[in-house]
């Protein structure tokens, strides 16, 4: 009898949460009939599970730490993330490096340090570790020497300008009332773009105030844009004492978005639709930085431009492609 | 426009990082609850919320998009803050029984605050030992039971959440149900249910 409650008592558990099987309820059902003890044993889970449900406080934190938390999520996202390939590259080695640092220091610690020093046993961690801080210090010089721009500063960390244009208006059925919205990521480690402009339906260029450095999120407009275009340009400083250099090389012209005649952009999803906007990724700058420029944009943005290139030339089509210099 | 969950996904996909912060807003207080849960601790509890959003953030394109993310962010906040507390265990920090005196002053505050002024001090009692209780469980039983009794995951969600078998989920279960049963032996034969 003792060896079939230790086989049934096995299943309360299941049995009060009813996920047995049909035949194994049955045989539960039918031993709790015939067995006080693990009849008891049901009360007592049951009733333990009452406990829990009903007088266990879980924890939660005030409204105030989760707003705290919201701002320094996103600052940390803003400040850590690798965005070039450069970066990524060397936030890998960096992890590689602390990573094989923390292993041979636990070695260290666990066999005292005769342990460590036998050569032979622990070569390949040498290995790997001598590499790494060779690459650690080596990687950053040979980035230095691979992207510096005509002003010899070297282009690491700098994220190029990104731009998404989404159309959309509140209401599926309502006439067409889309709104422009852009998102700019930008390089906290460089100059601020202060200057943006936007021109919306029969080329007029409206500028906009300075942008809010801390935002990353701009509310362009809320005019109609039955059809248009809008394009962004940014500049370092907003002064005409900008080097051409520089304003060439963050302001390729970055986005352009036709509207076909009286459609509507209804919602996000037309962007499956290829009725979407034109994200057109140029390196304005001719010179011998552009191709690089391209091509790191393109891998900033993959997926998406790829949807957007994607677009067919009867929906959207480039009419016009400005230079940043003429605007 | 809110955007549905679907397309916040999609957008996070494609590097639109503003979708993240509706996924936040949506799910924070889940992750904070679980890792408070198994760390014990708020300070911890708040690195493994960062840890969780910036892994959801680094390494949603590895989501599969048929399946649930709830069960998906479960999965990283639960491993993020399991991860947490087997280093600090390591690193055998004593801020360990720091931190549990953190978590019974946050309970036991709550347990207080958060009833009805009339409510009988004796459901506030027993609020704290229940909560206690389940505290005391190991770090493998109490993630089992936090799942399934309090966010209500099958076995095979907590199964794959964890890694591990649905028998093993069951057997823990089980074993930290019976614990429970004898922590609060007292509560439970007085008991009427």
């Amino acid at each position: 009898m003792r060896s079939k409650c230790d086989k049934i008592e096995r299943l309360l558990s299941d049995y009060i949460d009813g996920t047995l099987s049909e035949r194994q309820t049955t045989d539960v059902a039918l031993h709790l009939r015939s067995c006080r003890s693990c009849k008891q044993e049901v009360v007592d889970l049951r009733k333990t599970n009452h406990l829990l449900k009903n007088f266990y406080v879980e924890p939660e934190a005030s409204d105030t730490y989760y707003a705290r938390f919201t701002t320094q999520l996103q600052q940390r996202i803003e400040q850590s993330a690798p965005t070039t390939l450069h970066q990524r590259f060397y936030a890998v080695l960096t992890r590689l490096g602390w990573h094989l640092f923390t292993q041979v220091h636990r070695r260290i610690e666990r066999h005292r340090l005769s342990g460590f020093l036998s050569i032979r046993r622990h070569a390949f961690s040498y290995y790997i570790l001598a590499l790494t801080m060779t690459m650690l210090v080596v990687a950053p010089l040979l980035l230095h020497q691979v992207s510096p721009n005509d002003n010899g500063e070297h282009l690491i960390g700098r994220l190029y300008t990104a731009a998404k244009i989404r159309f959309f208006s509140g209401n599926p059925s309502a006439t067409v009332q889309p709104t422009a919205m852009l998102a700019i990521k930008q390089d906290k480690t460089v100059a601020k773009p202060t200057d943006i402009r936007l021109n919306v339906s029969s080329g007029r260029t409206t500028e906009t105030p300075a942008v809010d450095s801390n935002s990353d999120v701009w509310q362009f407009t809320d005019e109609p844009m039955t059809e248009g275009y809008i394009f962004t340009t940014l500049r370092e400083n907003d002064s005409e004492a900008v080097p051409s250099v520089a304003l060439d090389i963050d302001s390729e012209l970055l986005a352009y978005a036709e509207l076909p005649a009286q459609e509507a952009f209804n919602s996000r999803d037309v962007l499956t639709d290829s009725r979407y906007a034109l994200l057109l990724l140029k390196g304005i700058d001719a010179g011998q930085h552009a191709p690089q420029q391209y091509e790191r944009k393109r891998s900033g943005f993959k997926g998406f431009s790829q949807k957007l290139l994607d677009v067919s030339p009867e929906i959207l089509s480039i009419s016009e492609v400005y230079d940043s210099r003429e605007l | 426009m809110e955007r549905t969950e679907a397309l916040l996904i999609a957008d996070l996909c494609e590097g639109d990082e503003t979708a993240l912060a509706p996924l936040v807003e949506k799910y924070k207080r889940m992750v904070y609850r679980l890792a408070m849960q198994i760390t014990k601790n708020h300070a911890d509890a708040d690195d493994v919320m960062q840890e969780t959003f910036i892994k959801v953030y680094r390494s949603i394109r590895t989501f599969q998009k048929d399946a649930a993310f709830e069960t998906w962010l479960y999965r990283i906040a639960v491993n993020e803050a399991l991860n947490f507390v087997k280093r600090r265990e390591r690193r055998r920090e004593s801020a360990f029984e720091a931190a549990e005196g953190e978590y019974e002053t946050t309970t036991r505050y709550q347990a207080q605050t958060a009833s009805d002024p009339h409510v009988h001090a004796e459901k506030a009692e027993l609020r704290h030992y229940v909560t206690k209780a389940v505290n005391s469980l190991s770090l493998k039983h109490r993630t089992v039971v936090i799942l399934h009794e309090f966010e209500g995951l099958t076995h095979a969600e907590i199964a794959s959440i964890l890694n591990c078998s649905e028998g093993t989920v069951r057997s823990r279960l089980h074993y930290a149900r019976k614990k429970l049963r004898t922590l609060l032996k007292p509560y439970v034969d007085a008991s009427n249910v």
